[in-house]
């Protein structure tokens, strides 16, 4: 027992391992002990707030209980029993609220808020100040997204030790000293960061709050319906809270193996896209001047009647964005029905990479990562930037090139899948993630493939389908239609088919439909219905479609997952995989991959340009004008040696030009890009060729 | 058989006698009793004496209301359309009469003294939807008025919002 430690809590004898804080300790024995500051996942404990004031034999004076660690035979009061302690509770509730408005009725963190629950059970029934309440000005916009409210705050630095040493982007600060510290950005400008609004779930009281959600709804209004979110690859598990049929914020919901309970900015805060304007309710059709509504019968006979016009040559282009049962049904209808084979499959799956499966939260006790991406980490899947900073901060060495020699227990982080798998034998990672580009890619190339098998038409398509708005966007899938007859969309906004499609059929969001994805660990998740779509499931209407080519294809999700799981999943259920999905074990390592050709890497004068997908683009978050001031659009990344060479700072404006045409962008200092190169979004104009010259 | 005879006269004895007695019924609605001043009636939104509201929006009052018959959309006071005193104001306040119980919670979770129960009872209509009562009509005076016992007959304390404004 040299790794246990046993004391008394209370009069209660516990036995914890070793080096385990009191708070968790006194939660073993069964006691509470209040805390603001103190969170396990921001680093070490401050003892900032001082409410987890408890006696310990043999100190003359109380103790932050956040900060100590258990020890052999320590005798600890807490409030419970020790007369002490709750009068020390009582006066550091007493001094919080000093300068506290007691706005609970207009602040949104009434009714769960830790401070009103603190206070009802450890804090003075009354006050005994009489002198007026310090006041400011409120509410200040830290950014578009999140208000600040400093007379609210009790400086727990939750907030700060965050963006220090969580997100790492050390943008809010603690400003000032003493007794008038305030909260804040450096200058006043906006915070600008991936995950900036997690400060507002920390906060213990309404002093951060979403402007989103600001005086949407009370905490009794509410329901929270568990999903995940369907925005990137990684499946960070969310909450989605609804009130009266809509849907009203997005928080994080803690899985210990993918989010450990972050959200990036782009999971939280673009829900907005639900109720854009160009949202498409009912089937549309070309006619003359645009599209125009159609019935729902009408709609399916058309679908049909192109469907049939264009028999096995059909190619359908999928997004990535839809669930793993819309692909299926998709794919039954088309393989099964029409022996339309041909798909555009957005993703290459690395299927080799199972035998290195890992959860992302390994990522964090890695030694070495070997990290090789063309994106940011951060742009590609924004969690996994916080497990690498996490392991990091551990120690663990941080590689962004082929190693000469072979490593110990490393990592393997890298977005080209047929280089993937060969590196990760080739330096023998103990785990490899694969980054793929769109949320649930892995999915719908699974789906399909279990929907039917054999080969794709040789014929030119002469209909082509096109899934997702992703997809619409897509330049190859464009290309693609422009070549074919006929050409059906189904997707969520109309802006995205116009000029493109025929026919196009609505699709429903990722909070309004049930169903499953797959995330880039290959961990099959279930999305779960927040709110109700403005048009028919998509199941629903493949379902009709499909009894008109004579093929069975399930209306419910629950079902066509079940089909699904049987042929891929190993038969796993729904509930199997439940509100936190377990992980598939790792797959036996196959017969040895052959190394892919190497990639020339052209060179010439000036610096190379990579075009990249940044974090806050693409069609979703176009309709969600609060989050428009984090697009880099009109940013160019550089490195910070080449910015240094022709002295340019970040946030200076910069001129990039190519054989005669010339921009001006906002430098960014990126300093994880390498040397020679600079980063530009893939939105950003394009008559800029492979080799830009950047001055100030 | 001998009984039949006078039981229906002593029948009959009873009915006599009430003939001559005072009659109780009261001839409504010609005649309006008056209500105690603490009678429980139709609810009233209240302003300060600037005219902002006294309602903040807060929605306590919903999350009080036992037959969940309140509604309360709040919105952001802004220079330009400042309805009440506070940060917030409730953009739609419903109270849907046809399934309220008075039990007067509302009242007694209303942190601004912003909603009271009046005395009003007579709040009948013909159609259901007609019971949804709007943050404008609750904020009126009713439109039909009930008498008043006399409040200082009962040992009623004056309400504070009557008192303070």
């Amino acid at each position: 027992m040299t790794d246990h430690v046993t004391l008394t809590i209370d009069e209660r004898t516990v036995t914890v391992p070793k080096g385990t804080g009191l708070v968790e300790t006194a939660q073993a024995a069964g006691i509470e002990i209040p805390v603001f500051c103190y969170e396990p996942r921001l680093g070490p404990p401050v003892g900032a707030c001082r409410m987890c004031l408890v006696e310990i034999e043999g100190m003359p004076k109380l103790q932050a209980g956040c900060t100590l660690t258990a020890q052999e035979g320590m005798v600890v009061r807490t409030a419970r029993t020790s007369p002490l302690a709750s009068e020390g509770q009582n006066s550091t509730l007493e001094f919080i609220l000093v300068n506290h408005p007691l706005d609970c009725p207009v602040c949104d963190k009434g009714g769960e808020c830790p401070l009103q629950d603190l206070t009802f059970r450890y804090g003075p029934g009354n006050t005994r100040m009489t002198f007026d309440k310090r006041t400011q000005e409120k509410p200040i916009p830290l950014s578009p997204t999140i208000a600040l409210d400093r007379e609210r705050c009790i400086l727990c630095y939750r907030c700060t030790r965050f963006s220090e040493s969580v997100s790492e982007d050390n943008d809010l600060v603690p400003l000032n000293r003493g007794a008038n510290t305030v909260i804040g950005t450096f200058e006043d400008q906006p915070y600008r960061s991936r995950f900036s609004g997690n400060v507002v779930e920390l906060c213990p009281v309404g002093a951060l709050t979403s402007t989103q959600y600001r005086f949407e709804a009370r905490p009794w209004d509410i329901q929270e319906s568990p999903s995940v979110c369907g925005l990137c690859p990684v499946g960070c598990n969310i909450s989605a809270t609804t009130r009266e049929g809509k849907v009203k914020r997005i928080q994080s919901r803690n899985h210990p193996q993918i989010d450990e309970g972050w959200l990036c900015d782009k999971g939280r805060f673009t829900y907005g896209h639900l109720t854009a304007a160009d949202r498409i309710k009912t089937p549309l059709l070309k006619g003359e001047a645009g599209f125009e509504p159609l019935e729902w019968d009408d709609a399916l006979d058309q679908a049909e009647t192109l469907l049939r016009a264009g028999g096995d040559t059909v190619v359908t282009a999928f997004s990535g964005t839809e669930s793993t049962e819309q692909a299926y049904a998709l794919g039954r209808l088309l393989r099964a029905g029409l022996g339309a084979n041909g798909a555009v499959l957005p993703e290459e799956i690395p299927t080799a990479l199972d035998a290195y499966r890992a959860p992302l939260s390994s990522i964090r006790d890695a030694t070495t990562i070997v990290i090789l991406t063309r994106d940011l980490v951060a742009d590609r899947a924004p969690i996994v930037d916080l497990w690498v900073k996490a392991a990091r901060r551990n120690g663990a060495t941080i590689l962004t090139e082929i190693p000469e020699e072979k490593l110990e227990d490393a990592v393997l982080i890298s977005d080209n899948a047929a280089h993937a798998a060969w590196l990760a034998q080739d330096i023998d990672a103990k785990s490899a993630f694969y980054l793929p580009r769109t949320p649930n890619g892995r999915g719908v190339a699974d789906a399909w493939s279990a929907a039917g098998d054999g080969e794709a038409s040789n014929e030119e398509p002469r209909v082509v389908i096109v899934s997702g708005d992703d997809a619409a966007a897509d330049p190859a899938v464009r290309a693609l239609a422009a070549g074919a007859d006929f050409v059906i969309g189904i997707g969520l906004f109309q802006e995205s088919f116009e000029g493109l499609a025929d026919l196009v059929l609505p699709a429903t969001s990722y909070l309004e439909r049930d169903g499953t994805t797959v995330n880039l660990e290959g961990r099959v998740q279930r999305q779960r219905r927040a709110v109700i779509a403005p048009c028919p499931d998509e199941l629903a209407w493949i379902s009709k479609l499909a009894e008109r080519f004579e093929v069975e294809v399930s209306p419910h999700a629950s079902l066509a997952f079940e089909e699904i799981s049987g042929r891929i999943y190993g038969g796993v259920s729904f509930a199997e995989i439940g509100e936190q999905a377990p992980l598939p074990p790792a797959a036996e390592k196959g017969a040895p991959v052959p190394a892919p050709k190497p990639v020339q890497v052209p060179v010439a004068d000036g610096l190379r340009v990579i075009r990249y997908r940044p974090l806050f683009s693409g069609p979703v978050v176009d309709r969600v004008p609060e989050v428009e001031f984090q697009k880099a659009d009109h940013e160019v990344g550089m490195n910070p040696a080449d910015a240094r060479e022709r002295g340019v700072i970040d946030g200076d404006m910069v001129t990039v030009n190519s054989r005669g045409n010339f921009h001006r962008f906002k430098a960014r200092i990126v300093r994880d890009l390498p040397a020679g190169t600079v980063r530009l979004s893939t939105y950003a104009e394009g008559d800029l060729t492979e080799f830009v010259a950047v001055r100030k | 058989m001998a009984q039949v005879v006078p039981n229906t006269l002593k029948g009959f004895g009873v009915t006599l006698k009430q003939v001559f007695k005072k009659p109780l019924t009261q001839q409504y609605p010609e005649y309006k009793h008056p209500v105690y001043p603490r009678f429980r009636g139709r609810h009233r939104l209240h302003v300060h004496a600037n005219g902002l509201e006294k309602c903040v929006g807060c929605s306590l009052c919903a999350a009080a209301c036992p037959s969940d018959c309140i509604r309360v959309v709040a919105a952001e006071n802004t220079p330009e359309n400042r309805v009440s005193a506070g940060e917030r104001y409730a953009r739609i306040y419903e109270i849907n009469l046809s399934r309220c119980i008075f039990c007067g919670y509302c009242e007694l979770a209303c942190p601004f003294d912003a909603i009271t129960l009046g005395n009003d009872f007579e709040i009948s209509e013909y159609n259901r939807d007609d019971l949804i009562y709007d943050k404008e009509m609750l904020l009126k005076e009713p439109v039909k008025k009930v008498p008043v016992a006399d409040r200082s007959l009962y040992d009623t304390p004056i309400p504070y919002y009557r008192s303070h404004s």
